[in-house]
């Protein structure tokens, strides 16, 4: 029975194939609803996929992971002025060896790279995130 | 953050290549490597940073101590 079956199957997909590989003029001469049946084969519905696209960081994310991370940094004097608009020196008490420290967990945190003189310029928490997404291999 | 100047742009462009180093370093021993690099430049947190002379000195001394440590060869630190 099942070979009843794959046997059934093979013939109507080469029944289909054929029909497929029909000249276009034979087409014409078809009934409508015919043509409509076979005109779109199944392999054209096939989707784009962009994998260049981004990967979709969002704002939230991006500052959540950050807020996360700075929660774990035992040098953080004050939990309480952890937020997303925080200063790591006048906020978070942070000097300046503790900024590069966190910068540098960052970069590892997104795994990317950030240049010396970028990274000097990170400041506080929305510097940093707005850095981030503007990073299109920040992931 | 104050605007820094050269000298002080060195250090921490020192301290951020230690930092680098201590990633190339084995997993166990990789916070080992890192501490040390904290303490090395703690020591000499207190310093004026008037005093030129000496904080070059630090930087080049520093400089040649993370290359001697940042070869593959070193597996392990103590401190």
């Amino acid at each position: 029975m099942f070979r009843a079956a794959i046997l059934r199957a093979a013939r109507t997909a080469s029944q289909s194939a054929v029909r497929a590989q029909r000249p276009a003029f034979q087409r014409i001469t078809q009934t409508p609803f015919l043509q409509s049946r076979i005109s779109t084969p199944a392999t054209s519905i096939s989707a784009i996929r962009c994998y260049a696209s981004s990967s979709g960081l969002g704002q939230d994310e991006v500052t959540g992971r950050i807020m996360d991370l700075l929660k774990n940094f035992d040098k953080v004097q004050d939990q309480s002025k952890l937020s997303a608009s925080s200063h790591f020196t006048n906020d978070l008490g942070l000097d300046s060896l503790d900024t590069v420290e966190v910068v540098m967990a960052i970069e590892e945190e997104f795994s990317i790279e950030i240049p010396d003189k970028e990274a000097d310029a990170i400041h506080s928490v929305s510097q940093a995130v707005d850095y981030i997404m503007a990073q299109p291999d920040a992931h | 953050m104050a605007r820094l100047s050269g000298l002080q742009r060195d250090v921490l462009t020192l301290y951020r290549r230690c930092l680098r180093a201590c990633r190339t370093k084995p997993t166990e021993t990789r916070a080992n490597f890192e501490r040390f690099t904290r303490k090395e430049f703690g020591k000499n947190m207190a310093l004026d940073k008037k005093d030129f002379g000496t904080i070059e000195f630090l930087l080049r001394k520093g400089t040649r101590q993370l290359e001697i440590y940042e070869q593959a060869g070193v597996r392990n630190i103590a401190g």
